[in-house]
């Protein structure tokens, strides 16, 4: 079997709620996409993949085999989970090290193999801090970092973007890049269509636990460029920042939600994260985090399943 | 270079667990007044006996007065509380069991290593003061040395089946909840809820058999007749039974639950 994924007619449910509705889906080598809203059933899915839960109908492969209760399997690949936490006193270092301890790396190797991975993800010079004083995004990139280190075949990558601040992005955009062109398999989720656009064509959307396109990332952009796209921004000078993007002609509104949130709508999601990180350097603001609501996505959604 | 077995990868989850008990000020607490109380009072128990005129025999079952110690029965409810329901609920809770089972390590491998954390630890309150007390009555000369030997012996086991007991209720308990003051709760039920209506009940029917419902009357039924003490109210092979089998039986469910477990979170 060439697919490094594939499921048929997988379903799964949590009590009466239904995670996973007969979900049928091939996922080829590189990077593949998984964008769908919150709730549309990306983390089970991945949960099944990585053997975590169960499927209540269908048959699904990762590499081949079965992933339920399949701990060899776990061997050949990475997770990064979306919410987490190990143990905030755990410096970066330790947080990694002890997983790959858990992998069965010996002490030595586990040390070097965690500092290069922190390395690549950016995190060197906090490494031996504490995570829980690690913003978002660092924390996002000290799971990428645990989840690449012991050099798996396969990435499964959950919402790794999400809250990250644009330095953040870059660099677990990078890493991603990076472990595919050598060779690694990636699945990644996000509700945001235009950041896994940067690094591959190959998506799959979910909605409603079902898989309801797959590939061309072209024909979906066109619908969602229909719709405003909205981007939360975590910044403590938010009208500040709303004066610095108001030259942008894309921008179709501004709203402040909270004292140091500031909530744009842009009809070209694709020039506004071009050009957002220059304009803050030029006006010398700070962002400290940012995300997209998938409200944008989900009316694509809706107009797409009818 | 090879990589290490699963005996290794469990290690890693013991120390990772150990030293994140160590950084508890609450387990830090417990772990600390518990080790000194117990001990101290078993050991001062024993010598006040030894040195009363008219006490018990100077033999084996003379140390049976360090194991009944009530405090032993507090300091372990408190200790298998503190502790233990925390061990499995916490990362339920945080979903650092997302991340421990997507290692290749099995459920089983991660219990393990949640009772390995935990049996020490209770044993600290639950063996230590029965090791300690005959090996001090030993070396101060109050006791040869072959009966503090026995003693020391006698008081490992018996230490180790409640060590056992509570390790096993509490992880079970600690696996059915994400919230660990539901389990820590249950722990201290399943102790004083039992115990204390045991007793009444007794006091008001006199039918022995009650108590076998009190895991602390089970425990001192198989202590008594391990150090020869003079028999109680219920016999101890039924004791022994129930300890032993309620201990079986939640490791097992615990185990059979573990491996089922789907981690719905995150």
């Amino acid at each position: 079997m060439s697919d490094v994924v594939e499921t048929i007619g997988v379903s799964k449910w949590y009590g009466e709620v239904l995670g996973l509705n007969t979900f049928t889906a091939s996922f080829g080598p590189g990077i593949t996409g998984l964008v769908g809203p919150n709730g549309a059933g990306k983390s089970t899915l991945f949960k099944l993949l990585i053997g975590q839960l169960r499927a209540d109908q269908g048959a699904l492969t990762m590499l081949g085999e079965n992933p339920w209760n399949n701990v060899p399997l776990k061997r050949r690949l990475g997770y990064c989970p979306e919410h987490n936490q190990l143990y905030g006193w755990l410096t970066g270092q330790q947080f990694v090290e002890t997983l790959l301890r858990l992998d069965g790396m010996p002490t030595t190797q586990a040390a070097r193999s965690a500092k290069d991975a922190l390395e690549i993800v950016g995190l060197s010079n906090v490494r031996h801090r504490p995570t829980r004083t690690y913003s978002r995004g660092m924390r996002q990139r000290a799971k990428l970092a645990q989840a690449l280190a012991h050099d798996p075949e396969i990435l499964i990558l959950d919402e790794p973007l999400s809250g990250a601040d644009p330095l953040a992005r870059v660099h677990i955009l990078r890493t991603i890049t990076e472990f595919a062109r050598n060779g690694g398999h990636v699945l990644m989720s996000t509700h945001v269509l235009y950041e896994i656009e940067r690094i591959t064509n190959n998506i799959v959307l979910i909605h409603n636990g079902k898989a309801i396109a797959t590939g061309d990332i072209h024909a979906i952009r066109a619908l969602i460029d229909e719709h405003p796209h909205a981007v939360r921004l975590v910044t403590p000078r938010p009208r500040d920042l709303a004066q610095a993007l108001a030259g942008m002609e894309h921008i179709v509104s501004f709203e402040f939600p909270a004292l140091d949130t500031l909530l744009v709508r842009t009809r070209k999601p694709d020039s506004f994260y071009k050009e957002l990180p220059k304009i803050v350097v030029d006006h010398g603001l700070e962002v400290h985090g940012l995300e997209s609501p998938d409200d944008s996505l989900e009316a694509v959604f809706r107009y797409l399943v009818g | 270079m090879p990589l290490l077995d699963r005996r290794q990868r469990i290690r890693a989850i013991v120390t990772t667990g150990l030293r994140r008990e160590f950084k508890r000020p609450a387990a830090i607490i417990a772990i600390g007044v518990g080790t000194a109380v117990t001990s101290l009072t078993a050991i001062v128990t024993v010598l006040i006996a030894s040195l009363a005129p008219g006490g018990p025999p100077l033999g084996l079952s003379f140390f049976y007065s360090a194991a009944s110690n009530p405090v032993i029965l507090f300091f372990v409810t408190l200790m298998a509380s503190v502790v233990g329901s925390g061990l499995i609920a916490d990362d339920i809770d945080s979903m650092a069991l997302t991340l421990y089972l997507s290692r290749p390590i099995s459920q089983a491998d991660y219990l393990i290593a949640k009772a390995a954390i935990l049996v020490p630890l209770v044993s600290m309150v639950a063996v230590l003061p029965l090791v300690l007390t005959p090996f001090l009555a030993a070396i101060l000369g109050f006791f040869p040395w072959d009966i503090g030997l026995e003693a020391m012996g006698v008081g490992f086991l018996v230490g180790l089946l409640l060590t056992m007991f509570y390790a096993s209720i509490s992880l079970f308990l600690s696996s059915i909840t994400r919230r660990k003051s539901y389990a820590a709760a249950g722990v201290f039920a399943v102790t004083f809820g039992l115990t204390i209506p045991a007793g009444i009940l007794w006091d008001v029917t006199q039918n022995s058999a009650l108590l076998l419902l009190s895991p602390w009357e089970d425990y001192q039924a198989v202590a008594r007749a391990a150090f020869g003490a003079s028999a109680g109210p219920i016999d101890w092979p039924a004791a022994l039974v129930i300890l032993l089998g309620s201990t079986i039986l939640a490791a097992f469910i615990t185990y059979m639950r573990m491996k089922a477990i789907e981690v719905v979170s995150g």
